[in-house]
């Protein structure tokens, strides 16, 4: 699964930039450190004719928006007869527990749109399948949108990209995903128990999907976000740009989930069912005081495998290598890598890479806090 | 639901309280975006929509058929072109409507605006000064409540003004109507200027753009029926709307040069203040 | 994809410079058009309809399908354009150009949209069976105005055609054979015609009707009018281009409202002709025991 459009850039510029990455502690291009995400704008509730609505700009012009809308649908099979029978079916649902709001899947309904791109291309399905997938992993998502027990809410999510794909857009489409779902408000519901749901008209009334706290403001449980990590020689830098990512050795999207409710101890099956590397990793899924949850893992596959390797002066005729040299598969075979040339990565990543890359991203204080708490900042209106 | 107009005869007030000539709120911002060559948001009351200009650049791999990418363009092949190629495509997000709906790129509806908006650019845009390279055109709606045409045309034009493409004038659109239905026949029905979603279903309607401050009609799409007769006021009262309309977008870009300058962002021109043009 | 071969620069200033001075190539008034001919198949339903070198040929027919569950009341009624290589090398199979989505899209809004065919009397049985009328265009010689060509061609085919008659007794359906019972023709309420100006010069100070192939290449923007002959305009679609004076649009929609007019007269001139002639003798030939031997 290549993850964009390749970045132009010539052997000498790759071998540069990996140098660079490879050094401690690394410098990149825009100078930031390791750790440092972009710096982002972000609104939400920018458009009011939908349930929820955000908007993110990274200062490097990239633009998402993200649309919820929702609809009340009929649950397929189950409780119908139930109702006809009338009478005993009150009782029955007024003692609902929270266990019986179970969700499916399919109540949510994802569409990311990225300029230039055709709706059935790979990217565009890959990177909606990355951001539902860490939305539905823990499958509390879903009861969320529980009515009673033959209505559940629909919700349809629209992901825009606005600008041009700069660099890999996930983190940016995850972000603002996070911040329009944590503004999505459905009507408060008026009716009871498992009759025809009606709602109130009152929009100042419509609860939060994120329920929150009557004194902060804040909410006590989060959606997930997705981040991208990648690593460089023995680098970790989180939220690559384009150019960083075209000399990745490896790239992974992690997704992480925070819950302040339930103890996040139960969340090692989930994780490892969604891994698709190395399960090793899933020991990995440790928690900080804030209850971070792994929620899943997908390795992207960096451009910088496509990349074409550079020639050592050694064997460059320009640089007055024997032309005479009939020995193709020696050329080919680069056995020895030489300082300052470039040599796409091949193969896969250590495992130990690997776990060190998601501790990296779960550790307290580390990225996933810091995101998490910037968004936090963010003033939802 | 169908739009009660009788009570119009009574108050002479539209649905949203507006008379027969007034626009709705416009709300317009350029340079929206920081990456993009050109750029721009743009408010029509409820109706939404984004612009995002790439280009003049060196054209991409070649749109194999239209609707493909959901790219149309005008200027011929790309490689050989002495022109610029405008190439436009429209993206309408399922939330934009009340009922989430899905539009497919492949709509002949949307096929049929892109090719619009690039023939209507392509006549005002110097395209001849960049040969063998492309314009992309990408926009974003939002939101819709009528008029949407007319207001992806002026968002596409302001996003052109700040990509610095040169062109002729400002393409400046609106819509009018007309207050009674064809089958009414009614002589004394008035014009209206700039509807909105629930006009638009009910009443004959036009979507004008016109070329800066003159008469000339770039865009005249309409797509009910209507007496001949009233075509006239129709399309009087649209191209004194497309005035109005560009008025309001050289406020802003005028408005967004000034903030510039005096943010330092760009200099100061040589008789900038003097400099007019039309 | 091939494409269409462009006019070379010679030929270009030749036919503007004509224009300027007020001459067309073959020798047509501005607003004329070329001369129009229209046969009707011996099917029902089959219009062939030239103007000048371009030719079309529209086929209609009819079949009882499930209607829309959203709309269970109306009847299905679709117009297929698919422009064939046989007419430009330009044209693929199964790739629909702009020239095609705008043929269609013109189509669908003059004939469909504008109420043309009653499509609630195609309901046979509401919610489960009704008409599905459907007219396919053939591009069969392309020399410009395609649109117009293709308007008439799409007009005259559904007048002509006869569906066959119906009858609902008890909830079962039966559809009769022509030689049960006549067929009927289609519940028709105005006849819209598309009428397409072409403008050149720097300004579209000059319009011109019915532009052939090398005149529509040069064009510098187009303007489509559909009109019936009651005076109400149907649809109108200046799709960009050059900036046309708002008053010269004025005064081309009331010329195509003329030219509209005429193609009604002719039309329905053709109709009663061929009518006539498929019913030789009348209701008493058909009466007559006496054979031809």
């Amino acid at each position: 699964m290549a993850s964009t459009q390749h970045a132009l850039l010539s052997p000498a510029e790759l071998a540069y930039l990996h140098a660079a990455l490879s050094l401690t502690p690394p410098i990149r291009p825009d100078g930031r450190s390791p750790a440092q995400f972009r710096p982002l704008v972000a609104e939400t509730g920018i458009l009011p004719g939908t349930n929820g609505s955000a908007r993110i700009c990274f200062a490097d012009g990239t633009e998402a928006i993200v649309g919820v809308k929702a609809e009340v649908e009929r649950t397929r099979g189950g409780y119908e007869g139930e109702i006809v029978e009338g009478g005993g079916a009150e009782e029955v649902v007024t003692d609902v527990n929270d266990e019986e709001k179970k969700g499916e899947s399919d109540w949510v309904e994802m569409t990311v749109e990225i300029p230039g791109l055709r709706d059935d291309d790979a990217t565009t399905a890959f990177l909606g399948a990355m951001i539902s997938e860490a939305l539905l992993a823990d499958g509390g998502f879903s009861r969320r949108l529980w009515i009673n027990r033959r209505f559940h809410w629909k919700l349809y999510l629209d992901i825009l990209l606005i600008s041009p794909p700069l660099s890999y857009p996930l983190p940016l489409l995850s972000l603002t995903t996070h911040l329009a779902l944590l503004a999505t408000r459905l009507p408060r519901l008026k009716s009871e128990g498992d009759e025809d749901p009606f709602f109130d008209d009152d929009w100042a009334a419509a609860r939060y999907l994120y329920p929150r706290n009557k004194k902060d403001g804040k909410t006590t449980a989060r959606p997930p976000v997705t981040l991208l990590v990648m690593a460089v020689g023995n680098n970790i830098i989180f939220d690559p740009a384009k150019e960083e990512l075209a000399v990745a050795d490896v790239a992974l999207a992690v997704s992480i989930g925070e819950d302040a409710t339930t103890a996040a101890t139960a969340t090692g099956d989930d994780a490892s069912l969604m891994m698709d590397v190395d399960s090793t990793t899933a020991a990995a899924a440790i928690t900080s005081a804030r209850n971070l949850r792994l929620l899943s893992i997908r390795t992207i596959d960096p451009p910088s495998r496509l990349t074409p390797s550079g020639v050592p002066n050694a064997t460059n005729t320009a640089y007055g290598a024997a032309t005479t040299q009939k020995q193709p598969e020696a050329r080919t075979a680069e056995a020895e890598a030489v300082e300052g040339v470039w040599r796409a990565p091949r193969g896969g990543a250590k495992p130990l890479v690997m776990a060190a890359l998601v501790h990296k991203v779960l550790e307290k204080g580390g990225i996933a806090d810091e995101v998490l708490d910037a968004l936090h900042a963010v003033d939802l209106g | 639901m169908p739009l009660d107009t009788s009570a119009y005869s009574l108050a002479l007030l539209r649905v949203d309280g507006r008379r027969w000539n007034e626009l709705r709120r416009m709300h317009a911002q350029i340079r929206t975006q920081a990456a993009a060559d050109g750029s721009s948001y743009l408010e029509m009351g409820h109706t939404k929509v984004m612009c995002v200009v790439t280009g003049p650049s060196e054209p991409g791999p070649r749109r194999s058929a239209v609707g493909a990418s959901g790219g149309t363009g005008v200027g011929g092949g790309s490689g050989e072109a002495a022109q610029a190629e405008v190439a436009v495509s429209i993206v309408i997000a399922g939330f934009s409507s009340v009922d989430r709906k899905r539009t497919a790129r492949g709509d002949k509806r949307i096929l049929e605006m892109q090719s619009t908006i690039s023939n209507a650019l392509a006549g005002s845009l110097h395209t001849h000064l960049y040969p063998h390279s492309a314009i992309n055109i990408s926009l974003h709606v939002l939101s819709q409540d009528g008029s949407l045409l007319a207001a992806l045309i002026n968002a596409a034009t302001l996003a052109c003004v700040d990509a610095g493409i040169p062109m002729t004038d400002y393409v400046a659109a609106c819509t009018a109507g007309s207050t009674s239905t064809y089958a009414a026949g009614d002589e004394a029905a008035d014009p209206l200027l700039d509807l909105n979603q629930q006009e638009e279903q009910e009443l004959p309607g036009l979507t004008v753009a016109t070329l800066g401050e003159s008469d000339r009609v770039a865009v005249l799409v309409c797509e009910s029926r209507v007496q001949v007769s009233r075509l006239e006021g129709m399309l009087a009262v649209a191209v004194d709307g497309c005035k109005q309309v560009r008025e309001i977008l050289d406020r802003v870009v005028r408005d967004k040069g000034r903030r510039m300058v005096q943010e330092g962002t760009i200099e100061k021109g040589v008789g900038v203040n003097d400099m007019e043009i039309d | 994809m091939p494409r269409e071969i462009e006019p070379s620069l010679n030929e270009k200033q030749f036919v503007l410079q004509a224009l300027q001075e007020k001459f067309r190539l073959d020798g047509r008034q501005f607003d004329q058009y070329r001369p129009l001919e229209l046969t009707f198949g011996d099917q029902y339903g089959v219009a062939d309809v030239a103007f000048g070198k371009t030719k079309i040929l529209a086929k209609a027919s009819a079949e009882v399908t499930v209607p829309y569950a959203d709309r269970p009341l109306d009847g299905v009624f679709a117009i297929a354009t698919e422009l064939s290589p046989m007419a430009s090398p330009a044209f693929e199979v199964n790739r629909p150009t702009e020239t095609e989505v705008l043929l269609s899209r013109l189509l669908e809004k003059t004939v469909r949209r504008s109420g043309a065919l009653d499509t609630e009397s195609l309901c046979l049985v509401a919610g489960q069976k009704c008409w599905s009328i459907r007219v396919d265009v053939h591009v069969l010689s392309h020399d410009g105005n395609l649109i117009d060509t293709a308007c008439f061609a799409v007009v005259a085919a559904l007048r002509h055609f006869r569906k066959p008659d119906t009858s609902v007794e008890g909830g079962i359906l039966t559809v009769y054979t022509p030689a049960e019972r006549e067929p009927v023709p289609l519940s028709w309420l105005h006849s819209p015609f598309c009428v397409t100006w072409s403008f050149y010069g720097d300004r579209g100070e000059i319009a011109v009707l019915d532009a052939t192939w090398t005149e529509e290449q040069i064009r510098v923007a187009s303007c489509t009018i559909s009109l019936n002959r009651h005076g109400e305009i149907c649809q109108i679609s200046k799709l960009g281009g050059t900036p046309v004076e708002a008053v010269a649009l004025l005064q081309c929609t009331s010329i195509a409202l003329t030219k509209a007019k005429d193609f009604s007269v002719f039309l329905d001139k053709k109709l009663a002709e061929d009518t006539k002639k498929r019913n030789i003798g009348g209701f008493m030939a058909e009466l007559r025991s006496e054979n031809d031997r």
